[in-house]
């Protein structure tokens, strides 16, 4: 028995030295291979960094050593890699010349092929980097890829490449039934920017329901002027998602010939229309909409009457008077929300400094004003201020306004 | 502000990447300059008095003091306030654009960058501050 033990002891010990022993050599190996990589890329990167400052038209093989060991072309694939991110133009170019004359593109969509999807994913994304037109068509058939993240880096390297063939497979993806994938997909071509406006309308009617809503939502991100047309016609859609995303996509891109198609989408019989409608209208900034938001901030939805009132704020003196004017509407939700804009915007403090002011016709201007606030029916934020504000004369005034009796309609009581 | 004895003219460098500052420190000393690097702000501003080059290209984003700071002090130190400053870097908004070049750089051009562009660009101050 002590005889088993003192083997099993033996054992044991013999297995953990050895596994010290090979952990030892394995980061003495590691350790070494960094500092070869690191001497070998002290080595290469002056000769990468003159090929790529060069302004001429030679290889970047003529500029490095004959035959390049594994490792060579390794570090070289990494020096260029992290040089991509640096420059643009010409340069940029060179970098995707060396990567083809290298063969790292050629290598690259071979993995595209591995079974392993990361190896595949990570490959995409090199291709990305690498921008070769060379890596379209195999990016594009990774698009049908069965992991969606494999989908996601195949559309983001097809938008960093660019061009035609290379866009319309990512608007196809737009119509990807995972909404995380479809939003990826969106900011990809958010980023490819106006060069993705002229796919994105040619394909538009070609997508299902919510790739049209995706397209519009791009489109109105891009500022895509292209695609004004195509957004007043949606606002005419049977879909309210497709006409609410138009409206806002309207307000977006921002051209004020749209103003009368937005203040026609304030009477859609669905809520989303009109309160994208009335937000574009205000980033319009047009003064013929303001009637037709005052109207709109008596819709029963909060949403719309909220986003009418927002665009009035953001509509300069028209917009403000506009509101101040709502404080008498014989509507209480209309009321309720121009006080609130009114508070939001800091109208009424304003006002409410003004109740001590020495100039009696300013004085009197500022009661008349906060007699309609509270004749509004919104008095919370005036109690407090009346118990707490640092005036004295303030909180007299204001008690005094709180005090009489508020008439409908601001019949003032001063 | 000088030259090297052989002529070539001494750019400054400054800048936090590594990368950006071995990167265009040879572009720049293939193109015939004579490159200095430094890699914070203070650094920046002690070479900008000790090895007075022809020309300062700095990052807004510095460890220690950065690019605006950098460019505020030489600007308001006499031995230092002729000297050109090219602001290269990756902020490229608006009033990043603004700041610098009313707090005195000759100009800016923003990260990824064209090489021929830039030295362009260099080669045009130099002419114009020379």
């Amino acid at each position: 028995m002590r005889l088993l033990m003192i083997r099993v002891v033996e054992g044991v010990g013999g297995f953990l030295a050895l596994l010290t022993i090979g952990i030892v050599i394995n980061k003495a190996l590691r350790e070494m291979g960094e500092a070869l990589d690191r001497r070998r890329r002290a080595l290469l990167e002056p000769l990468v960094f003159e090929y790529l400052g060069a302004a001429s038209s030679r290889p970047l093989r003529d500029s490095l050593p004959k035959s390049p060991s594994r490792r060579d072309r390794r570090l070289v694939e990494q020096i260029l890699l992290e040089a991509a991110r640096l420059v643009k133009g010409s340069t940029r170019e060179r970098i995707t010349a060396a990567f083809e004359g290298q063969g790292a593109v050629r290598e690259a969509i071979r993995a595209l092929g591995s079974a392993r999807w990361w190896k595949r994913a990570d490959a995409a994304e090199k291709l990305g980097l690498m921008r070769s037109e060379a890596a379209v068509e195999p990016l594009v058939q990774l698009m049908n890829d069965p992991e969606p993240e494999v989908r996601i880096r195949a559309a983001r390297a097809l938008g960093l490449i660019r061009g035609k063939t290379s866009i319309r497979p990512i608007v196809g993806a737009l119509a990807d039934p995972s909404r995380w994938s479809a939003i990826r997909v969106a900011e990809i071509l958010i980023s490819v920017g106006s060069e993705a406006v002229d796919e994105l309308l040619a394909a538009f009617d070609t997508l299902p329901q919510n790739g049209r809503v995706s397209a519009l939502d791009v489109l109105g991100r891009i500022r895509g002027l292209r695609a004004i047309g195509l957004m007043k016609r949606c606002l005419l859609d049977p879909h309210p998602d497709i006409r609410a995303r138009s409206a806002h996509g309207l307000g977006l891109i921002g051209d004020p010939g749209t103003a009368p198609d937005l203040i026609g989408a304030l009477q859609d019989q669905e809520w989303p229309v009109r309160a994208m409608a009335a937000k574009s209208l205000g980033r319009l900034g047009d003064p013929s909409a303001i009637p037709h938001l005052r109207e709109a901030m008596k819709d029963r939805q909060w949403w719309v009457r909220c986003n009418s009132g927002e665009a009035l704020r953001h509509m300069g003196t028209a917009g403000l008077e506009a509101l101040t004017d709502m404080l008498i509407s014989d509507d209480p939700y209309a009321r309720h929300m121009a006080v609130a804009q009114l508070e939001e915007g800091r109208v009424i403090d304003q006002f409410v400094a003004e109740l001590t002011s020495t100039d009696a016709q300013r004085r009197a201007a500022a009661i008349r004003f906060i007699d309609k606030v509270t004749a509004a029916a919104r008095i919370d934020d005036r109690t407090r201020q009346a118990a707490t504000s640092a005036q004295e004369g303030v909180r007299q005034a204001l008690s005094n306004i709180l005090k009489a009796p508020a008439q409908p309609g601001g019949g003032g009581t001063r | 502000m000088a030259t090297t004895v052989s002529g070539r003219e001494r750019i400054l460098i400054a800048d936090g990447d590594p990368l950006v500052r071995r990167f265009v420190g040879a572009l720049l000393a293939n193109n015939g300059y004579d490159v200095h690097l430094a890699e914070d702000g203070e650094s920046a501003l002690r070479s900008a008095v000790s090895l007075k080059p022809r020309l300062l290209l700095i990052d807004l984003v510095l460890p220690g003091k950065d690019g605006f700071e950098v460019l505020h002090a030489l600007k308001g130190e006499p031995a230092t306030a002729r000297l050109p400053v090219l602001i290269l870097s990756v902020k490229d908004r608006e009033e990043d654009v603004v700041k610098a070049l009313s707090l005195g750089a000759e100009d800016y051009v923003s990260r990824p960058f064209s090489t021929q562009e830039l030295l362009a660009r260099i080669r045009k101050i130099l002419e114009r501050t020379g």
